[in-house]
């Protein structure tokens, strides 16, 4: 059954029974039509904007040729469309803003069902011997992606999810830095400067104050690093982003 | 020894979580109980268990799930087993079921309830991966029987007889699906009243009630429509023959509003209520219920 559904194997034919008004093969096409359009489903389902960006001639040929390369291979379809962005780039390489889409969007499915972890609050920054500020490190919500896009995503993908009218691909004259992330119940995403992102990267790879204030004097002047730094972090609480800090 | 029974009950779906959640504690709608879809829930966090720990604090809960791939030939997954077991924690779940199929094989999942063939050496796979399976929960499972759209050549016995030996060599409960043995008694050509007759009552912890889409020549199990008269029927026959049984509408797509589905709930409790106390007068009745309410 699983050769028949996965490459057409006819060869289960000769042990489905016939009946006076449909035939095994009939018989073994609502199995087969069946998987196709389930797993189309559940791919549009999770990629709703890649859907639209195509058509849904192009999604429904391009969901069945990744069903065929990416079978499912968990036990929740909620991880079927795990290697969209992958398929997309291998296949749609003069079509990049479709794989860019599919990364935003399974960055946002990420955080809808990221770990439920509680925000860092103000005061735990209040709370912190002026002597250890070097050595901070920070530790993010599960549910924080970061990204550089290459094309204006976010935008086409705000546009289909209003369902207002839609707007064409455009590629950037340089790539910009983005975040999607959940706080609470709710998804977020939003732009980040370039020095913004350089140290929301430094940060989740494990760079301390210290290492973030050194580094972001590439844009701004060494007297005026610890404030803005300490500017990111204030925001990144506020938004839900940071979930603990430790120094030694 | 059945699990308690838990009255007449719904399939959750996220479509509904505000008409539920957002009713007075003095006006919660009339449900006794929930069966969730538990994959739906084996998640890290967000809205899913949000809602889902708010319904359990307000009603029973029962889960079901499509991933056990109990006919498989894959070994038993038991990272999908340890999440379930889990869940069934968080939520205090009364009961745990799945279907009895096979939904992949090396790995690979079709997500569809494939039938197994109706052999005696199916029967011993099966029960013995259905004791591992309950030795692992610690707890007995419920089986449903699935709609089915070909018969292989190798069954040597009907549908009834299968699922009642797994089921007694396994010593696990029966989720007896009304809709599928209406399904699959068209699609097949058996009588569903022998179906009925031939399970044993002792073993029949819960029913589904679900809708279905005709074709000509064969009938898929969509659950995007209300139940027909014929499968309310077929429930009066089967509220005759099984005590202490919980029934609950399960609606997959095409979701209507949730007082439509309470329409429907109330219709089985008609149908319950009128024949354990008439049954003679029962198909009369439902005939009338039915273009009342429905």
């Amino acid at each position: 059954m699983m050769a028949f559904l996965l490459s057409k194997d006819k060869g289960i034919e000769s042990d489905v029974v016939n009946t006076k008004t449909i035939n095994a093969k009939q018989r073994l096409s609502i199995y087969g039509d069946g998987y196709g359009y389930r797993l189309h489903d559940a791919l549009s389902e999770n990629y709703p904007a890649v859907h639209t960006l195509l058509g849904d001639h192009d999604f429904f040929k391009i969901a069945y040729e990744y069903i065929d390369r990416f079978p499912s291979q968990h036990f929740s379809l909620r991880f079927l469309g795990s290697k969209l962005e992958e398929f997309l780039n291998e296949n749609y390489s003069n079509e990049p803003y479709y794989a860019e889409m599919a990364r935003f969007e399974w960055a946002l499915r990420k955080a809808f069902d990221a770990t439920n972890q509680d925000p860092l609050e103000v005061k735990a920054l209040q709370e912190i011997p002026i002597e250890n500020w070097g050595d901070l490190q920070f530790t993010f919500h599960q549910s924080v992606s970061r990204m550089d896009l290459h094309w204006n995503t976010p935008q086409l993908w705000a546009a289909i999810d209003a369902e207002s009218d839609p707007i064409p691909p455009e590629k950037l004259e340089y790539p910009h830095a983005w975040l999607t992330w959940r706080h609470g119940l709710i998804n977020h995403y939003r732009s980040l400067d370039v020095d913004e992102g350089w140290a929301l990267d430094s940060a989740m790879s494990g760079g301390s104050f210290e290492n973030l204030c050194e580094g972001i004097c590439e844009w701004i002047d060494e007297e005026h690093a610890p404030a803005r730094i300490a500017g990111f972090l204030g925001n990144w609480i506020n938004e839900g982003l940071l979930v603990n800090l430790k120094y030694d | 020894m059945k699990y308690s029974p838990l009255g007449f009950g719904l399939g959750l779906r996220k479509e509904h979580y505000h008409d539920i959640l957002d009713s007075p504690s003095d006006k919660q709608p009339d449900i006794d109980w929930f069966e969730i879809l538990t994959e739906n829930y084996l998640v890290e966090g967000g809205k899913p268990l949000y809602f889902l720990d708010q319904i359990c604090e307000r009603y029973p809960v029962v889960m079901h799930g499509v991933s056990m791939s109990i006919g498989s030939t894959d070994p038993i997954d038991t990272n999908y087993l340890s999440q379930v077991k889990q869940l069934a924690g968080r939520t205090n779940a009364h009961w745990i079921s799945d279907h009895l199929c096979f939904t992949g094989l090396d790995g690979v999942n079709a997500h569809d309830l494939l039938p197994l063939p109706y052999t005696e050496e199916t029967i011993k796979f099966v029960a013995n991966k259905i004791k591992q399976t309950q030795d692992f929960l610690g707890r007995r499972i419920l089986i449903e029987n699935v709609s089915s759209y070909i018969t292989y050549k190798q069954s040597g016995m009907t549908e009834w007889e299968f699922v009642t030996a797994i089921s007694e060599e396994s010593d696990s409960l029966m989720l007896l699906d009304i809709n599928n043995i209406f399904v699959s008694a068209f699609n097949h050509g058996f009588d569903p009243i022998e179906y009925l007759d031939g399970v044993p009552a002792h073993r029949v912890q819960q029913h589904h009630l679900a809708g279905h889409t005709q074709y000509d020549d064969y009938i898929i199990d969509t659950h995007d429509n209300n139940v027909v008269d014929g499968v309310w029927n077929l429930y009066a026959e089967a509220v005759k023959r099984f005590d202490d049984v919980s029934t609950m509408i399960e609606r997959d797509d095409n979701i209507p509003e949730l007082s439509e589905i309470m329409k429907e709930l109330q219709m089985a409790r008609d149908i319950y209520a009128v024949t354990k106390d008439k049954s003679s007068q029962v198909t009369n009745q439902i005939t009338s219920k039915s273009n009342d309410s429905v």
